[in-house]
Parts: structure tokens; sequence; C-alpha cells
């Protein structure tokens, strides 16, 4: 045999832990960067990686896989998906660019983190092809809508978000950065790459890949799943992280991080990926509903590996199974409501077949957000538009970033949890937000959500306009509008009518 | 609403106003590092978060100072994608040399003795690769332009190649010579054979400078330089001697990668020069750093063989050094 199999070799690239001498072992590995919660460099050693690789390996498959997307991109360039889509998903193409491709790019930074910061030799090395894959990842979601950019203003912003403070983008900012770049090494295995990747990333770039491809856009459909197929190698960083963590008596701390991560994943997703899936996507090309999707990649995954770790399902588990029904709907009417501050078209997604398709799904719809399409279709239909438009501010979590929804309709229930620390008072959407910033304040306590930046006058002037402005808007082509123009409502005329 | 109408651009707006068409380089590498807006919360987080404390230090009030890092491109201006395909064909002509130099039984053919010193002097490289490797991490996340951080992704892959095929060549090497203690004593030695002590020091102080400015200049301008002049091609010097025809080869193909990492590193200092506060800052921290690594390269040229001349490849990296630092 002229060459050696790797697993002949492998153990050799991964011992790589020495004991420092001319520094502390602190030093090398500080707490603030590490999190390894005073576990010393040699009970690291066991930390074991089940998706093993190596260079010439990874740059070998990489090729391929950069191969094989690049070359669909190009085969289908004269498909003219943007021309003849329906604006529901250029909604969702936008928004998914907009709100992932530069987050991608940032977690370079939090793969980096481990590479250089935790204690673990094979993390380290995982972390390095974790580097290279997010930047794969950051680069490849420029490169593809790029294209789009002279066909209209909105697809800038699939660079453009993350320079911004547009609403949407501080939301994602305020959670990647809570989970990746602002976190110590340890934390970033277990919040980015197990909680996160394991089960959202399938669920965005898996669910969004079947309803991109029944949509024929099959550019977009071999780019997210090619994306996933590193997800779900780099996402195997955290499990045996947490396996040391375990053994070495810090479940509770362990816990903390992995309920934290699931609870911010999730209200993100909600706000962006649930009214993608559910509302822009065109009812023919919807493959399963926003709630199943979440039963299939997150709540089965999550109980099975938290399981398995010997972990326990987080203490909100009661509450993040309702809000599975009812959040995301609460959130797609109101970035409809105020969709001049987003740098998509929200499509409102509310004709009567749709409705029919949310009832089914979603028992109780009508009754609920139902009430509140009637009044809006009906305004529109009557033309009254300056009621459908928004005058005031909405109150923004200081937690998720987010506006706080409640349920409409017969089961009305709007709350607010609110804290005072030092002196100032904050709102959450909810009890685990307002937990979340309990445990850790001293990493939230000054930030300043976009309705206290205006509240503070930092927003000038202080008018809606003001408010675009400092969002980052640039003219009125970027500025979101209903994206069908307002067509669904024609055909709930004659539904209104039967009811009238 | 006074917001105005107004066209699409034909690209990013950050890239509109180039003269040039933008490159597939410009549009998925330039300014996407969103932490250098705010100066006062790099991450959207509270701006005394533990994680913004550290940026604030170590990142904007580094020393190092330049009004527009974004502007910094590497010479190479390799993306992801034309990485991996250049990579995958060095790698493809590495691994025919080890498939071939295995068939035709090179391990059996080195000069007897050679072997102590592969497992003495070559062995443990893989510690100060990873090193390289670790450090390069460091500067890709306090690297204050994405175009800077690329080149430092691909430079912590490209030091962990020089790791692999080190391992990999540790573990065949031991196929044939089992009893010098390939693949056991690897930590001992890096830990306590003297040649390594300099370089240990060097490499755990370096790991240590949090500055970003001062890691990019201790790593690229001052420890780089000194490992190809110090310590590689006096191993590729003392192998030919031995009969060790492989390993001049691989070291040539890693000196490839050395040699990129040398061109971008070149490009960031005449780029940092542009700002005069900026030479006696650069100065600084080669004379803090100069030392370890003369004293580093001299312990490993002695362990490596008591005829070298010290002094000449101490000279030979001073004048790399100096080469990256001519504009």
């Amino acid at each position: 045999m002229a060459m050696h199999p790797r697993k002949d070799w492998y153990e050799l690239t991964r011992s790589t832990n020495w004991t420092p001498s001319y520094v502390t072992e602190e030093q090398l590995f500080p707490e603030q960067m590490s999190g390894h919660m005073g576990i010393t460099l040699d009970k690291w050693e066991s930390y074991d990686e089940p998706y093993k690789t190596s260079y010439p390996e990874y740059v070998s498959i990489q090729r391929e896989k950069d191969a094989g997307a690049y070359s669909v991109k190009a085969a289908l360039e004269r498909a003219q998906i943007y021309e003849n889509a329906d604006p529901g998903w250029i909604s969702t193409l936008k928004a998914h660019y907009g709100a992932i491709a530069v987050g991608e790019y940032a977690a370079v930074t939090g793969e980096g983190r481990m590479a250089r910061f935790s204690k673990a030799p094979g993390n380290r090395n995982m972390a390095a092809f974790g580097m290279m894959d997010e930047l794969r990842h950051g680069q490849i979601q420029l490169f593809f809508p790029h294209e789009y950019c002279k066909k209209d203003r909105q697809f800038d912003w699939a660079w453009r978000a993350y320079q911004s403070n547009e609403w949407a983008a501080i939301a994602a900012k305020h959670f990647f950065d809570d989970i990746i770049t602002g976190r110590d090494a340890i934390s970033v295995a277990i919040m980015l790459t197990f909680s996160f990747e394991t089960g959202f990333t399938n669920m965005q770039f898996l669910g969004l890949a079947a309803d991109a491809a029944d949509a024929g856009d099959y550019t977009f459909s071999s780019l997210i799943s090619s994306i996933q197929t590193d997800e779900s190698r780099h996402a195997q960083q955290g499990g045996p992280a947490l396996q040391v963590l375990i053994a070495n008596g810090k479940k509770e701390e362990a816990q903390k991080k992995v309920d934290i991560a699931i609870w911010r994943a999730w209200r993100l997703f909600a706000v962006l990926t649930g009214p993608t899936m559910d509302y822009y996507t065109p009812l023919e090309h919807r493959q399963q509903s926003f709630k199943e999707f979440m039963y299939e990649w997150i709540i089965g995954q999550f109980e099975r590996a938290l399981i398995d770790l010997g972990l326990d399902k987080p203490w909100y588990w009661d509450l993040f199974l309702k809000d599975i029904d009812e959040l995301h709907h609460s959130y797609h009417m109101g970035v409809w409501y105020w969709r001049t501050t987003a740098w998509w078209n929200p499509a409102a997604g509310v004709t009567p077949e749709e409705r029919d398709w949310l009832e089914e799904k979603y028992p109780g719809w009508n009754k609920r957000w139902g009430r509140c399409w009637d009044v809006i279709t009906e305004n529109v239909i009557e033309g009254r538009m300056e009621l459908v438009s928004p005058e005031t501010l909405p109150t923004i979590c200081n937690m998720s970033q987010i506006p706080l929804v409640g349920i409409p309709g017969d089961d009305w229930e709007v709350k607010v949890f609110s804290l005072e620390h030092n002196g100032r008072l904050y709102h959450f959407g909810s009890e685990v937000d307002r937990w979340i910033f309990q445990q850790d304040p001293v990493q939230y306590q000054n930030h300043l959500n976009v309705v206290d930046r205006f509240l503070a006058g930092q927003i000038q002037p202080m008018t809606l306009e003001g408010a675009l402005q400092y969002m980052g808007f640039q003219c009125v082509e970027e500025m979101g509008k209903d994206a069908h123009d307002f067509a669904w409502a024609e055909k709930c005329k004659p539904e209104m009518k039967k009811s009238a | 609403m006074s917001f105005e109408s107004k066209k699409p651009l034909r690209t990013w707006s950050h890239l509109a106003e180039m003269r040039k068409k933008p490159s597939e380089y410009d549009i998925v590498s330039r300014k996407l590092h969103y932490s250098t807006n705010n100066p006062d919360a790099p991450w959207e987080l509270s701006p005394d978060s533990p994680m913004n404390l550290w940026y604030k230090q170590y990142r904007n009030a580094s020393p190092l100072k330049h009004d527009n890092w974004d502007a910094f491109t590497d010479p190479d201006q390799l993306v992801y994608r034309t990485y991996n395909m250049m990579q995958d064909g060095q790698e493809s002509y590495v691994q025919g040399l080890f498939d071939q130099f295995n068939e035709r039984e090179h391990d059996q053919m080195i000069r007897d003795g050679w072997q102590q010193t592969l497992a003495r002097c070559y062995a443990p490289l893989r510690y100060l690769f990873h090193c390289l490797q670790m450090s390069s991490a460091y500067v890709q996340q306090m690297a204050p332009a994405s175009t800077i951080s690329n080149c430092c992704i691909l430079q912590t892959a490209d030091s962990l190649r020089w790791l692999t095929h080190t391992a990999y060549r540790t573990h065949e090497l031991s196929l044939t010579y089992g009893d010098v203690g390939l693949g056991q004593q690897e930590r001992a030695l890096w830990e306590n054979e003297p040649g390594w002590q300099g370089l240990r020091e060097l490499m755990e102080k370096q790991l240590t400078a949090f500055d970003w400015g001062e890691a990019f200049v201790s790593l690229n301008l001052v420890i780089k330089p000194m490992i190809i002049e110090g310590v590689l091609k006096p191993l590729q010097q003392k192998a030919w001697e031995n009969n060790d025809t492989l390993l001049p080869l691989l070291i040539d193909s890693q000196l490839k990668d050395a040699e990129r990492h040398n061109r971008w590193a070149k490009a960031l200092v005449k780029q940092a020069l542009e700002n005069p506060d900026n030479e006696a800052v650069i100065k600084g921290w080669i004379e803090k750093w100069q030392p370890l690594a003369d004293k580093a390269a001299a312990a490993y040229v002695t362990m490596l063989s008591d005829e070298l001349n010290c002094g000449l490849y101490v000279e030979r990296s001073a004048s790399l050094r100096a080469s990256m630092l001519t504009v």
C-alpha cells in the first residue's frame, strides 16, 4: 500500500495540546475567550469530533461542491427566475440573503474563536475547517444574489443589511453576536454549532431548498442544500464539548447556554423564516407548513439530541410548543403592517385559498389573525389605504429586538414582561426573553433597541422619515411594499360580500 | 415623504463608485466586517459587554492605525473557490509524492542516523505549525477589514495543511523506524528538548500578544520569516545531505504557501505605512520580538546540526523580514 488511510495518522493531527511554561495555561487560554470553566487542558483532550476530515479531503470535496453549485447557477442563468417567479418568492430570496449572507461571514469569527481558544485540539482543527466553510457561505451567498442588483435595489441589502440599523438587521446581529462573535470558544461550540446549526439551519437550508425546488428556483435550491452539507459537518463540534462539560460537573452551565441559544434562535426564525414559509412562498409551492418543519427539524431533533447527551429539555418547552402555533402569525402581520421598514416586500398571503390552508394547518387561525386581516382586507378594498400603514412605533423587546406581539381576535392575549435593572425599565416579549437577560445582564444592559434610540433622541428628525434614514434606506425603491400590490384583496372581494 | 427615487445599481452600493468593473474578489470579499461601524459597540450587545471591551481594547485602540483598512487588497485576490482549486492541485501533487516515494521505498534509503534527526527535529514541527494555525485564527478574528481577515483564514488553513503533512510523514516514518520515538515523543521534545524551547517560548508569548497589530507584526513579519529561513530551509538542506529527497520537495510545496503569506503581509505593511506614525509602531514591535525569534532559530539550527552556521540563517531571516518592510 502506497498511501496510508486517514485513520492511521488522524490522531497525530490532533495530538497538539502541550503544557505551557513560559506563560500560564490561563494566559494562553483566558477564560473570557476560551470558556473552559476551569476544566484543565488534559481533560479537554477527551474531546472527540464525530465527523472527521483532513485537509486534502477537505479541499478536494469542497472544490467539487463549489463546481456543482456554480455550474447550476451558470446553466440556469437564462431561466430568468427574477422575471418569472412569484413576487412572494422573490421576497423570500431577499429576506434570506440579507439576513443570512453576511451573518454567515461573521460566523468565521466564531469558528476562529474556537480555532484559537478552545482547549480541545480536535475542536481547534475542526474549527479551522469551520472558518473555511463560513467563508464559503458568506462569499457564495453574496455572489449569487449580486446578479440581481441591476434589476432591483432591494438586492443591495444582501450585502448592506448587516451594515445598517434596520430593525430586522439589528435583531439578527443582536442574536448572532450573542451566540457567535460575542462569546467565548466553548459557548460558540454549544450555542452556535449545537443549538443553532444542528436544527435551525437544517430548517432554513433544507426546508427552504424544498420550497425552492418546487418553485422552480433550482439555483437557490442547489446552493442552499450544498451549504447544508457543510453545516452538518461543522455543527458536530458542539456535542463533544457538551460531553466534556457534563463529565466535569458543568451540566447546569451547559444546559443554560443551550436553553438561551434555542430560544433566541426560535424568536429570530419566527420573524424571518415563519412568514417566508407560510405567507410569502406561493401556496402551490409550500412543501410543509413552518410548524411542520419546526416539528420535524427542531422539536424531534432536539428532543433526541438533548436526551442522548444527558441534557434536559429546556424549562420553557411548553411555552415553546405554544409559541410554534402562534408567534409567527403575529410577527407576520406586524412585518406586513410596518413593511416600509423592511428591505423586502412582504406578501400578505391571505387570499381565501391561503386562509383555508392556514386554518387547516393552524386550527383557529381565522378567529384569531383572520379577524385582523378581515379589517385590513376591507380597508384595502374600500381604498382606505391610510389605515393599512402604521403611524405609531411598536414596543420592541429588549432581548429579541423584535416588536412585542400577542394573540388578536377571540383569544385576545397581549402581555409585556418588564424588568427594572439598575434604574432602567426593560420590556420583553416573553418570560423567556426576560429570563435570558437576567442570566447575564452585563452582556445586554446598556444596549438600546431601535425605539429606545428614537426616544433617546438619537434618531433625527423624530419622524418616520428620520427613522427610515437611520435604518439605512436610500430611496423609495428599497422600502418594502405589498409584494403583490394588493392584488390579493381583489380575490377576497366575493368572500367579503358573502360575509356582509 | 422626501425620499428620492433611484435606479438599481450594477453592483453593491459600496462598490458603485469604483472606476473598474468589480471583480468576483471585490464582490465577495470587501467590507464585510460590520463590527467596525460603531466604535462604541463593535458587536450589537451592551457596549460594556466583555467581548465589546476586548475588541475596543485590542483592535480599536491598537497603536497601528489607518483611516481605511477596508482598502486593503490581497495581492493574490484569492476567494474561497479559487483557494480550494489551487490547494487541491497542490495536495494532489503532494499525495503523488507520498505515493511514489513510498512505492520506491524512499524511507528505507535515507542515510542511517537521519531517522533520529527526523524524530527529534522534524516530527515535533506539528506543534509549531499548530501554533501558527492558532495565531492566524486570532489575527483573523481581530483584523479590522474583511480583506485582511480573509488572508488569515487561508493562512490558518495552510498551517493545518503543514501540520497534516507532518502528522502523515511522522506516521509513515514510524512504520520503517519504530524505535526512535516517532509519533510518541513529540510532545516531550516540544516541552523539554533545548532545541525546541526557543520556538515554544516564542509561540507561547506570541499567542498572548492580543493587540491585533502586534499579533500581525510578530506573526507575519517576525516569526514566519524566521520559520522559513531558520527552520524549514536548514531542514531542507540537511535532508538533501542525508538522501532524504522527499522532505525538500514537501517543504517546497509548503514554501509556496509561505511566499503567498509574505506577499499579503508585505502589502499590508505598505498600506499601514501610508500613515507615517505606523513606522515607529511596527519597528517597536519588531525590536521586541526579533531577539526571541533569533534565539529560537539559533537553538533550532544548533539542534539540527552543529555543522550549520546559525548566524547565516539568522541573517537570512533578517533580510527576508527587511524585504517585507520595503515599500
